[in-house]
This record gives structure tokens, sequence and C-alpha cells, in this order.
């Protein structure tokens, strides 16, 4: 049976998922499956934000699910299921990243990339008048055809882009934007400031938007 | 801030779209926010660049579960239950 | 085309830094630049763009030369300062900025529901001048009743300029 993996934006209301805490406590396999092909991706993303290889991060993730189904019957519903579910991926992901003496990105995502989001290079400055402003206009993106923003090249610019992320930028912007997670959620799960996620989710967009904008103005 | 208290500059701009729309600017550095926008197209661009940007990355599925390790979880998924 | 600008106090363009030779009983002497809107050319006020760039210093202009009309400014490719406008004062200003906040309350509290988190907004934002005061009043009332109201608050605004400095509306 081919997995039907729900679109990440459509969260689960809690009445939902409540629902598919109930029936996983009772057993029931089809509840399971669906919980493991809603979340196994940003799982594995967010493992892979901790760890050095995909193999790892894959044990990290099976090792998580196998904590999800001994902790269910503990698990209070105080944060919503996602949360908790991140939250045991993260825990285990930093046991096992320290393990591996790999030194945690999240401790030191301050000096992750100090760049300003765009290049200075775009603005004016002292000498030329105008100090601040655009040298020229950023592309009109409203006025491309709607095909040139849904193509399949046009994701897998972005899929490149998100890879390209210093570790946690990409946790970051593959929580808050590809899997649609609130600002809580992502602080909930990761354990830092809402101030931190922003900052990190700020370089990444604007990672991203450049690539893209290479993409579709080069 | 720029020497002029009155205006932000379009490279201040650009380093505050994340805050505006999480709606986390001080709500004085957000009207300072849109009023630059009321008169600069360059950035009303750049916004919707960024919000572009973002909807683009909504539409990345993630990773679809590799097969075996699929199987390995439901196998495990028996073990527990059985017990 | 006669036209306003306002400068910094020390006589500079607010966002060129150009020293502008300023008039001194006789009009100053032609400034050029060439015409490249947003990035290159004089920029400048007419009566209804005031609101926008209330600034410190306010000078009436006279422009020549290629003239551009853009939606929030006007843009000449020659123009030379001809008088200060004396009556735009720290104190007038200071009106003004006061006029627009006691609007932007009046706005905000007669919306429905109030605006709360604009209300929290305008005195804090005195200190950022008049032209932030204007823009968070034209907003309130977009808000509250559309793209009609935030021109029309605009047009009250430029009203209350051109009446109190004496200007030709």
């Amino acid at each position: 049976m081919a997995p039907a993996q729900a679109h990440p934006q459509t969260a689960l209301t809690a009445a939902e998922e409540a629902d598919l805490v109930a029936r996983l406590r009772a057993g029931e396999e089809r509840a399971f499956e669906a919980l493991v092909d809603r979340h196994y991706g940003m799982m594995l993303a967010v493992a892979r934000g901790y760890v050095r290889t995909r193999a790892v991060a894959e044990e990290v993730v099976q090792e998580a699910w196998l904590g999800v189904l001994n902790g269910i019957d503990r698990f209070e519903g105080r944060s919503s299921l996602k949360t908790w579910i991140m939250r045991i991926v993260v825990n285990i992901a930093i046991s096992r990243g320290e393990r591996e003496a790999r030194s945690i990105p999240f401790s030191s995502f301050a000096s992750e990339g100090d760049e300003p989001a765009v290049d200075p290079d775009r603005f004016r400055d002292e000498d030329e008048g105008f100090r601040g402003h655009w040298r020229a206009y950023p592309g009109n993106w409203a006025s491309l055809p709607d095909d040139a923003l849904l193509g399949r090249e046009t994701l897998e610019v972005i899929k490149t882009a998100i890879e390209d992320l210093p570790p946690a930028q990409r946790v970051v912007i593959t929580m808050r934007d590809v899997a649609g997670c609130s600002p809580e959620e992502v602080c909930g799960a990761l354990d830092v400031s809402d101030g931190n996620q922003r900052v990190l989710l700020h370089r990444a967009r604007s990672h991203v938007r450049s690539a893209l904008e290479r993409h579709l103005d080069g | 801030m720029a020497e002029s208290h009155d205006h932000l500059s379009c490279q201040e701009v650009v380093e505050l779209v994340t805050g505006y729309l999480d709606g986390a600017l001080p709500a004085q550095e957000a009207a300072l926010f849109e009023q630059h926008l009321n008169f600069c197209e360059g950035c009303v661009w750049y916004v919707q660049q960024i919000k572009t940007t973002v909807e683009t990355l909504g539409e990345v599925r993630e990773e679809d579960i590799p097969t075996e390790a699929k199987d390995r979880l439901m196998s495990a998924f028996r073990d527990w239950r059985g017990s | 085309m006669i036209a306003y600008k306002f400068l910094r106090p020390d006589g500079t363009g607010v966002f060129t830094g150009f020293s502008w030779p300023l008039p001194n009983g006789d009009p100053g002497p032609w400034v050029e630049a060439t015409v490249d809107p947003c990035l290159s050319g004089i920029h400048a006020c007419r009566p209804k763009d005031l609101p926008l760039w209330a600034g410190h210093i306010l000078y009436e202009a006279e422009l020549d030369g290629e003239i551009v009309e853009e939606r929030t400014k006007v843009i000449a490719s020659r123009a030379r300062l001809t008088r200060r406008i004396e009556a735009w004062d720290d104190a007038m200003r200071e009106r003004y900025t006061r006029m627009c906040a006691d609007r932007a309350h009046e706005l905000a509290r007669a919306a429905s529901p109030p605006r709360e988190e604009w209300e929290a907004v305008i005195e804090p934002s005195i200190r950022e001048g008049p032209a932030l005061l204007g823009f968070v009043a034209a907003r309130i009332a977009e808000e509250a009743s559309g793209p009609e109201a935030y021109h029309a608050e605009r047009a009250r605004q430029t009203e209350w300029l051109v009446e109190q400095l004496g200007l030709e509306g």
C-alpha cells in the first residue's frame, strides 16, 4: 500500500489529534501508519540537523518512534502531538550526536552565518546619495506566469537551496515553512527562544529567496 | 536605524521582513515598516518575493519513508502492541 | 512648476545627503540632475505629498526641465529653492504631529472594534516625527473604512498644512 502522505500544511485539529492518540493506544495499526506517514519526513530533517550522516539520522528516527510508542500512554496533550514527537527526536538526536562527538549546532547557532539578508552591494552607499536604497529594484514576481513558480525545476532549486543551508537554519526552515509548524512548536521542539528561531528562519529564507531569484531572473 | 529617524532605508527594511511577517516587530517598527512600503515599490516587490518563497517552500513534499524503514517500523509496532 | 522640499536642519537632502544651496532673500542657484525615478533627480512634494514627507525644514522650490509626476512625489531635472517656509518651524511641526496623533486616537477609538493595538503605537511614535504619525492616522482610517478613508485622511492633513503654512493649494 503506497503511503498516502498528508500535505504537511494541513495540520490536525485538537480533536483529530486526540482521536489518533486514542486509536494508537488501542493498538490500531492504521493510526500508527498515518502518524508515521505524516511526520517521518520532518523527523528525518530534524535529526539530520544533529548527526553526521543520513544513515544515523534514520536510526535516530527509528528509535524515536519506539520512544513514541513506549511513551504514548503518558502523553497528556499539554503540547501538540507534533511538538511532543519532535522533542523525542531532538533528545535522541542530541545524545546520539554527543556520542559521535559532533558539536551540537544549536548551541552555537548565533555564529551560523552573519551575512545580511541581501548583498550590501545591492544598496547605494554614502557617496551615491539615497544611502541604503536599492540600486536596482528586485524583480516583480507577481508579473511572472504561474507555471514559472510551480514547475518541478523550481522545486528542485528550492530543495537544493535547503540542502545547502547550515544545519540549524535547515531544521528551522523545514519545520516552519515546509512543514508549517508555528513558532511555538519550533521553540518547544528545539528548545530555542522565539528570537533565535526567527533569526535562523530569516537567514534561511534569505538564502532560499536568493536561489529562487537566480533561477527566475537568471 | 538610519540617521533620519523619520524613515527606514530599504536595507533596513529587508532585515525586518521575517519579523514583520511573523507579527513579531514592536508596533512602532511595524508602522515604520509599513510606511516605507507605502512609497517604495522595490521593497513591496521584495516582500512579495519572500512571501512567494515561503509559499513555494510549502509545496515541497517531505520525504516519503523508504519501504524497508516502514516495514521495520510496522513490525516494531506489532511487537509493541503484542506485549 | 512650484513645489516643496523638506530638508534636514543642516540644509542637506533627507535621502541624498546633498547640500542644497539655500535661498537668502533671493532664490538659490539652479541645481541640475538626471531624472531616474527613486534613484536620481530632484525629488519634491506637491501639496498632497507634504504629509508623506513632513520633515524638519521646508522650502518652496521652482522646478524646471524634465518633470516626472509620480504617485507620491514629483521629480525634476532642474530646480532651485526660492524661499524658506518660515511658518514651518519646530512649534508648527509639533502642532501638526499632535494633530495627527489626536486624529489617530479618534479614529482608533471610533473603529468597531476599537483598534487597541494601534492605540498603543500612537504616543510612542511621536518622537519618530510627523511623517510617521500622518501615516499611522491614515492607515487606521484605511483599516477601519477602506482605501477612500486613507485618501480622505491624507487630504485632511494636506488641507491643514496648506492653510497653516499659507501655501498655494
